[in-house]
């Protein structure tokens, strides 16, 4: 009776279960489906992740219908969540897309799997690595440079905004070819900083952070070499020397506090209450959506060349585990050409990492009404030529929050130099492990 | 009634009864709580004893393991880092559960109180914090406690002659806030664990104490109490743990820069850093025993402490008398 | 005291009332602004004060949240997978719990103790291991593989080991044995009917639970037939271009079903606190 009865709820508890597992069943991974090496009219599905904004889902749209065997399935989110997931099947070996982005600074973390990705040199990507500006190509090799990690999408050069009523009201000039020329050098900027001060109170950069990137951005080498040494030490590193370049724009009042993506900081861009931000062009996107008040208001030019850097962009990468490394290959090939960068640049504000697209008739003829007019895509463009390829190492991200944590902690009103110290004191613990 | 039901049910079969009824007993209790061991044995074990393997090796998420004995507890009990993630820890899980489940009783008991009406309306609010989307608590406290001066957290304690406060980088700023965080969020569950707690006392023992000329007063403290201590046991021992492995709250209330700054760093906090920013599962997974061994200290304690007497045996016992 | 009396007004319960209607609207305030959120444009989120009175954009916003991803499609999945696991952890907790309160058998406290050790392994940490697990038994994009972490609920249990210690008197089962009733009978006829508002609790509980839950879920579900809410609503998130009107009526819809259930459950407690015990 009662084995009847507890045999019963056995039972039933495994039928539930297995009546869940059948709920929903189809879809997994396109991976095994089918063994064959991308054979052209062989069906195949496959999986993409992508994060942020990108319009890769329509691009993808387009392909298939080009390419009737072939099913994209694009999975998409939040740049954090998109790469701890990424990291969490490569690592496991199991369960990776057959084709993923990879933001630039987070590629570092992925190097030491080198052999979980696959080489693109061997699938071809020589052939066109003519099409791609060279540090960007240059930055997802190995450092023999001949695994190549991914092809590049887009890119993040930086460049001035500047807020015409804060400028005019300091007495330089408004017009971007004028403050381009005034502001070509790092004491032209002080200088720049030292007006704005004096006519308006206002800071001249928002925040720390900014003031510390202007310089570190540019850097080639930073806080590690290819070997993973630790740098900052040496005397000829020039981390130091950015920490105290915003150290010395905060004493003399120059720094802000609106910390980036805050209400205050978006508030701040809306009203005005800084007078420069040195960001790339996917600033725009925000600021159209979150500042509409300041339509007009803002306009972008080229930064002094000892601030010309890199911030953000990504490649694509194709994980070992696909079955379809041909057909993969053959899709981000085509998904990152100058044609459809030009499209992901209009669609999406991607900025193209393809010099071609520069030429590209709807990319000259780019206008912003937000700026006024101008046309923004090409101070950004001239802006990407200026850069260098810089190598970051696995864990920029965190030593490099160690320094901004003792730049915030500076703008609180703690003695800079202990602060550096004891940031170099983290930074060494967090080496150990 | 169903029992003579069963019985008439019973009668009518064959007796199959060869097993005595505490053989019987002991099998159903093997039975009953199989279900949970069986899928703790396929999901739960391998990550336990994966985490614990890992605390004596290097390995950076890739590639291969490297063992290295004890190094990984010693780079952590070394590191300053992890005393103040653990001293972040313990007074956030002061600050914010503490009161949180003295908040919890009193509310759990006014709910449960005969003369109030619209509990139903009180009970569903006072929820309310554990349903609404972390995204929208966030941004609420992110805008409440802004590190700003004009921050409405500001304006309120201006009102008190306090100077205004770096919300999210000062160090007693961002455990206040985070504390204030916790506490909302969780003591409308613990008041419906509490209520449910509640609920099961008898009423009758309170018929007998109103008899006897109790009034609401000692009802709360001879009966309730008493009678909810077990509940009150299980509350501060999953508060205990909860508040140890505090995440959630901080890493959302500080946003991008949470695991920028040690002052609101937890110990979780402190081994996902490791794990997912350093790439070192190593003192990752060591982090994680030690956090386990302060975990089943400390909740050792809290409830020996909470469940010290004896009397809830003498109330059961009165109980069944009456 | 809880009585089947007519509730009366008293003087005397004001300050109660007080308490309460504070506890209320400070518990009641961020949805209230997460609704408001809901009704405005994006850029109502950065406007210092911020926003207290709704908007005209409710339908829009929302408009704007059913263009991106498979919202309904999203709901029904979490529907299904907090039902399910909700149902599963319900019959696991209270089986053990009965287990635990009621029977004696050697390794009882063994067993006891380890399902409390099982809590303390911070789940941040078991995420690779249980990863790849669920990917090699195949669960990986089913809500199955969703699912099966919560059914791990060391709570439940606990909950109704002391529930059914405290509520279901030893007497009334030595009795039901006397008249020749089953174990899985008493279970069923005795213990379940006594201990529906712990259930109600524990299902509220764990159904919010799964309902919010993103990590797990987001690690394991890949294709957006498969998505719970969670997972969708996250991929609204970007990291530039983050319109939060959008986003938050995405959060704000995604949590009025939420309320809805939790009435329900709210009903089967009040139904049992009035039944009164089983007797």
């Amino acid at each position: 009776m009662k084995f009847k009865k507890s045999l019963l709820v056995g039972l039933l508890l495994s039928l539930s279960l297995v009546l869940f597992a059948c709920s929903n069943d189809e879809g997994t991974s396109s991976n095994g489906s089918d063994g064959s090496d991308g054979n052209n009219g062989e069906k195949v599905e496959l999986d993409f992740w992508v994060f942020g904004a990108t319009n890769y889902e329509s691009l993808a749209k387009k392909y298939e219908e080009e390419n009737p065997n072939v099913t994209i399935k694009i999975r998409k989110s939040e740049l954090g969540d998109h790469h701890n997931s990424l990291f969490t099947a490569i690592s496991s070996g199991t369960g990776a897309p057959d084709l993923t982005m990879i933001e630039v600074d987070q590629l570092d973390r992925f190097r030491e799997a080198q052999e979980r990705f696959t080489n693109l040199y061997d699938l071809g990507a020589g052939d066109i690595q003519d099409e791609y500006l060279d540090w960007k190509w240059k930055v997802a090799e190995n450092e023999s440079g001949d695994f190549l990690f991914g092809l590049p999408t887009d890119i993040g050069p930086k460049a001035m905004y500047y807020h015409t009523g804060v400028f005019e009201n300091a007495g330089l000039p408004t017009d971007p070819a004028e403050v381009k020329e005034q502001i070509s050098s790092p004491e032209a900027f002080e200088e720049a900083a030292a007006k704005v001060k004096e006519a308006t109170g206002k800071p001249m950069v928002d925040s720390m952070e900014m003031a510390f990137r202007a310089n570190m951005d540019a850097l080639e080498v930073s806080y590690f070499n290819r070997e993973g040494e630790l740098l900052i030490e040496n005397p000829d590193n020039k981390v130091k020397d950015a920490y105290d370049f915003a150290v010395q724009l905060n004493e003399q009042g120059y720094v802000g506090s609106y910390e980036m993506w805050t209400p205050e900081w978006a508030t701040a861009l809306n009203k005005g209450e800084f007078a420069v931000e040195m960001a790339p062009a996917w600033l725009k996107g925000y600021m159209t959506e979150n500042a509409p008040e300041a339509e007009g208001e803002w306009r972008v030019t080229t930064l002094p060349e000892q601030f010309a850097g890199n911030w953000g962009g990504s490649y694509i990468s194709i994980p070992k585990e696909t079955k379809h490394a041909e057909e993969v290959y053959k899709f981000s090939k085509w998904l990152v050409n100058p044609e459809n960068q030009l499209k992901s640049f209009v669609e999406s504000g991607l900025f193209p990492s393809t010099p071609a697209t520069y030429e590209m008739e709807e990319f000259t003829q780019n206008s912003d009404e937000y700026f006024g007019g101008q046309n923004t895509a090409e101070v950004f463009a001239e802006a990407a030529q200026e850069v260098t390829a810089a190598y970051k190492g696995p864990n920029y991200v965190t030593v490099n929050n160690e320094v901004l944590t003792a730049l915030q902690n500076v703008s609180e009103g703690a003695n800079p130099e202990e602060e550096w110290e004891a940031a170099v004191t983290r930074i060494q613990d967090i080496m150990k492990r | 009634m169903e029992l003579t039901r069963a019985r008439a049910k019973d009668k009518a079969e064959p007796k199959k009864r060869k097993l005595s009824e505490s053989k019987k007993d002991m099998l159903s209790g093997y039975l009953y709580v199989a279900p949970f061991f069986i899928i703790f044995g396929i999901i739960g074990l391998y990550p336990a004893i994966f985490s614990i393997y890992l605390a004596f090796q290097k390995w950076s998420g890739f590639g291969e393991m490297e063992y290295v004995g004890m190094q990984n507890f010693t780079l952590v009990l070394q590191d300053p880092l992890f005393w103040k993630s653990l001293y972040n820890t313990l007074i956030i899980g002061v600050m914010g559960t503490a009161p949180q489940l003295l908040v919890g009783i009193i509310l759990a008991y006014f709910l449960n109180l005969a003369v109030i009406k619209f509990t139903n309306f009180f009970r569903v609010t006072i929820f309310m914090p554990y349903i609404t989307s972390m995204v929208a608590v966030a941004l609420v406290f992110g805008v409440f406690f802004s590190n700003n001066e004009s921050a409405l957290a500001n304006y309120v304690i201006g009102w008190f002659g306090v100077d205004p406060i770096n919300w999210k980088t000062s160090e007693w700023g961002a455990k206040i806030a985070i504390s204030l965080m916790v506490f909302w969020r969780w003591v409308g569950y613990n008041t419906i664990i509490y209520l449910a707690g509640l609920q099961s006392i008898p009423k009758d023992l309170y018929e007998a104490a109103k008899i006897d000329g109790a009034n609401g007063v000692q009802q709360f403290f001879h009966i309730t109490i008493p009678l909810l201590k077990p509940f009150i046991v299980l509350t501060v021992f999953m508060s205990t743990v909860g508040a140890l492995q505090l995440f959630a709250e901080p890493t959302v209330f500080l946003g991008g820069s949470a695991f920028n700054r040690d002052e609101a760093m937890t110990v979780v906090m402190y081994l996902y850093r490791d794990a997912f920013n350093l790439n070192s599962f190593g003192t990752a997974s060591a982090t994680a025993v030690l956090l386990l061994i302060i975990i089943v200290i400390i909740a050792s304690i809290n409830t020996w402490l909470t469940s010290g007497s004896k009397r809830r045996k003498k109330v059961r016992a009165k109980h069944a008398k009456g | 005291m809880p009585k089947a009396n007519k509730k009366k007004f008293s003087m005397k319960s004001v300050p109660i009332y007080a308490v309460l209607i504070l506890a209320s609207l400070l518990s009641l305030f961020p949805f209230y602004w997460m609704f408001v959120m809901a009704t405005r444009p994006s850029e109502a989120y950065n406007s210092i004060p911020p926003a207290m009175i709704p908007g005209t954009k409710l339908v829009e916003n929302f408009q704007n949240v059913l263009d991106q991803i498979p919202f309904f499609q999203a709901m029904w999945n979490t529907f299904l997978l907090c039902t399910i696991t909700t149902l599963l952890v319900l019959l696991i907790s209270t089986l053990a719990g009965f287990a635990f309160a009621k029977f004696h058998f050697p390794g009882k406290n063994v067993l006891f103790v380890s399902i409390l050790l099982t809590m303390v392994i911070p789940p941040q940490l078991g995420l690779i291991p249980q990863y790849y697990l669920v990917s090699e038994l195949g669960w990986l994009d089913t809500l199955f593989g969703a699912g099966i972490v919560y059914l791990l609920n060391p709570l439940g249990i606990f909950l109704m080991r002391q529930y059914v210690s405290q509520s279901v008197p030893d007497e009334l089962i030595e009795a039901a044995k006397l008249d020749g009733c089953s174990n899985f009978r008493i279970y069923r006829s005795i213990v379940l009917p006594i201990i529906k508002p712990a259930f109600a609790t524990l299902g509220i509980i764990v159904f919010t639970l799964v309902w919010g839950e993103f990590l797990w879920q987001f690690t394991v579900l890949r294709s957006p037939e498969s998505y719970t809410l969670q997972v969708a609503l996250a991929s609204l998130n970007e990291s530039y271009n983050m319109d939060f009107g959008m986003v938050l009526s995405g959060v704000f819809w995604a949590t009025v079903p939420l309320i809805i259930i939790f009435l329900m459950f709210n009903k089967l407690f009040i139904s049992s606190i009035t039944e009164g015990s089983v007797k």
